[in-house]
């Protein structure tokens, strides 16, 4: 496939990607599906396949993004290797990603049951993640006929995130409201482990990341306790990725977050991958921080699902991504268009991509509708 | 303020201790059992429903409020129960579907159902649908509530209202969905009976497709 490029002087999905998360243009604005499972589904295997057999993810991976034409592929992110090696029991689905089966920690005495330093290459099923992301470069760069074409994208969990999980969701928004004392202690000690898995994901050779946090949205916790508990933890995580491998980092606030995009903002990630919110609000935020000399937003990754006429004050809760699901090519093609002239209308860089995950059985026709109208509306004039 | 005004405030505030303590003061004063449910830990417990939704309230709030009023609901239920009162308004089972874990919300529309006098199941998140038929035959439920978070889960919900008319029992009870991608014209092209936004509203819905409202 990629013969095609030795050729002509087309600019590769690499550049493409890491120009707009550089706040540059190349010769359009890149697309990124977060193709989990449009790669599996393109194989016609299950998640439980591929994690089995590491091989059949990369193979998914290379290929779907050979027929989607997409900008960029992905480790396994999302899977919780890091809790599982802290301790947290896991289970496997047969067709979905791993998911914590039980709290490991409940009770203060539950702290000693947990293994705070890792090493990404040694414990639990972390080298295996690391071993993906290993053959996937050696793929790519084969396929490239030795360079490297497609960037690889990983993924971190936020302190918050990773504590929630080790506590349980409920028990972690309990904690949150009668002992806070505890929630920051968890997040120090939560800290440390993705922070090595991300640094030991570029070593092994990832080129760009995303963290993301579920567990801070404006439905979830109020402004105050994410302004106080968990907003600096975020920050942190961030600059101490940047600070050890100078990736490029995109964060994904999961969800609706409409009340403190401002100082999500202020977290200092190159991009923000949005969650189901009006994207006019988003972008006109991101501008106000930016010129208040707050923050240093490059590139606004997403949102279609979203950008519907009824979201236009930027309050009204939406639901969840389900155009990419349930839309049609032309809906698609139309939010694509919102999205695409509403950043870039605004001065920054857009990644077109879903709201959050794509969802399983999403029609081929609306991922390649999604690539296309990255093509139609977002090629820059020369 | 009455003793029952405190109560509810104090369920509000999720002050456990202090509202557990003030419920046990208002049973020794001889209030009525269902009076101090239905006017001090309902009211309370509404009342965070409605802050929830105004964004005056978050969930770990919330989870405190539920905290308190379950405590107390410990210690009232079996005084109803003595007192002849109480009687159930229904059984219901409540399961967030298979491959959806998040069920904080489904847990407080239990303790909202609870404390409305319904007899509750709480099967909890990621509930695989066969165990969620099994229960429906087991304990013959009047109400079974449905709630997925994610968007890609909600193709279960047809699908577990599909074995229900197979196996027979579709008729035998109604089925009420919810969580944050539903929406009332989801419910409507489901087949399902009902459709709540929040907690406080799904004891509303309960209470109409038991003709109790």
């Amino acid at each position: 496939m990629y013969y095609l490029y030795d050729n002509t002087n087309e600019v590769t999905p690499m550049e493409r990607m890491m120009a707009a998360l550089n706040g540059d243009r190349t010769d359009r604005v890149p697309c990124h599906l977060y193709p989990r499972w449009s790669s599996l589904e393109f194989l016609g295997v299950t998640f439980k396949q591929s994690w089995d057999d590491p091989d059949i993810y990369v193979k998914a991976q290379i290929l779907a993004q050979e027929r989607f034409q997409y900008d960029c592929v992905i480790d396994y992110d999302m899977m919780g290797p890091v809790e599982e090696a802290i301790g947290s029991p896991l289970k496997y689905p047969e067709n979905d990603v791993p998911q914590i089966a039980s709290p490991l920690i409940v009770t203060k005495e539950d702290m000693k049951k947990a293994k705070w330093k890792l090493d990404p290459r040694k414990n639990g099923n972390m080298p295996k993640v690391l071993y993906v992301i290993r053959r996937l470069k050696e793929e790519l760069i084969k396929r490239g006929k030795g360079k490297q074409r497609v960037p690889i994208m990983t993924w971190g969990s936020c302190p918050s995130r990773t504590a929630a999980c080790l506590t349980g969701f409920k028990n972690w928004f309990l904690l949150l409201a009668k002992d806070p004392d505890w929630a920051v202690e968890l997040m120090e000690l939560a800290f440390d482990g993705w922070l090595q898995m991300v640094i030991a994901a570029w070593e092994e050779g990832a080129d760009c990341v995303w963290v993301n946090d579920p567990v801070s949205a404006g439905d979830c916790i109020s402004r105050k306790h994410y302004e106080q508990l968990t907003q600096p933890y975020e920050r942190k995580f961030i600059e101490a990725i940047r600070y050890h491998t100078g990736m490029k980092v995109i964060m994904h606030p999961c969800g609706t977050w409409l009340d403190r995009m401002d100082l999500v903002y202020q977290n200092q990630a190159d991009g923000y991958f949005l969650g189901p919110m009006d994207i006019k609000f988003c972008v006109d935020t991101a501008v106000k921080t930016n010129e208040a000399g707050l923050s240093r937003v490059k590139c606004i990754n997403g949102n279609v699902g979203a950008a519907t006429k009824s979201t236009t004050d930027g309050f009204i809760p939406l639901p969840y991504a389900t155009t990419m699901d349930k839309g049609t090519p032309d809906e698609i093609e139309e939010e694509a268009r919102i999205c695409i002239e509403t950043v870039e209308g605004a001065g920054l860089r857009s990644i077109l991509g879903p709201n959050c995950w794509e969802t399983p059985n999403t029609p081929f026709v609306n991922r390649d509708t999604m690539v296309y109208a990255a093509r139609k509306y977002g090629t820059f004039k020369k | 303020m009455n003793i029952l005004e405190e109560i509810r405030k104090l369920v509000y505030s999720g002050d456990e201790e202090k509202a557990l303590d003030l419920v046990q003061k208002a049973l020794e004063q001889g209030l009525d059992p269902q009076d101090i449910m239905d006017n001090g830990l309902v009211k309370g417990i509404q009342d965070c429903g409605a802050a929830y939704e105004c964004k005056q309230m978050w969930i770990p709030e919330l989870m405190l409020a539920a905290e308190a009023l379950k405590r107390c609901l410990l210690i009232l239920k079996p005084r109803m129960a003595a007192a002849g009162a109480g009687r159930s308004a229904g059984k219901v089972v409540l399961a967030t579907v298979q491959g959806d874990v998040h069920d904080i919300g489904l847990e407080l529309v239990g303790v909202m159902l609870e404390s409305a006098g319904f007899t509750v199941r709480f099967m909890g998140g990621n509930v695989p649908t066969p165990d969620v038929i099994e229960a429906v035959k087991q304990d013959k439920p009047d109400l079974l509530g449905l709630s997925t978070l994610l968007s890609n889960t909600m193709h279960v919900i047809p699908e577990i209202l599909k074995i229900l008319e197979t196996e027979g029992i579709r008729d035998s009870l109604k089925v009420m969905v919810g969580g944050a991608p539903i929406r009332q014209e989801y419910c409507d092209e489901v087949g399902a009976d009902g459709y709540a936004v929040d907690a406080v509203s799904s004891v509303l819905l309960a209470k109409k497709l038991r003709g109790l409202d």
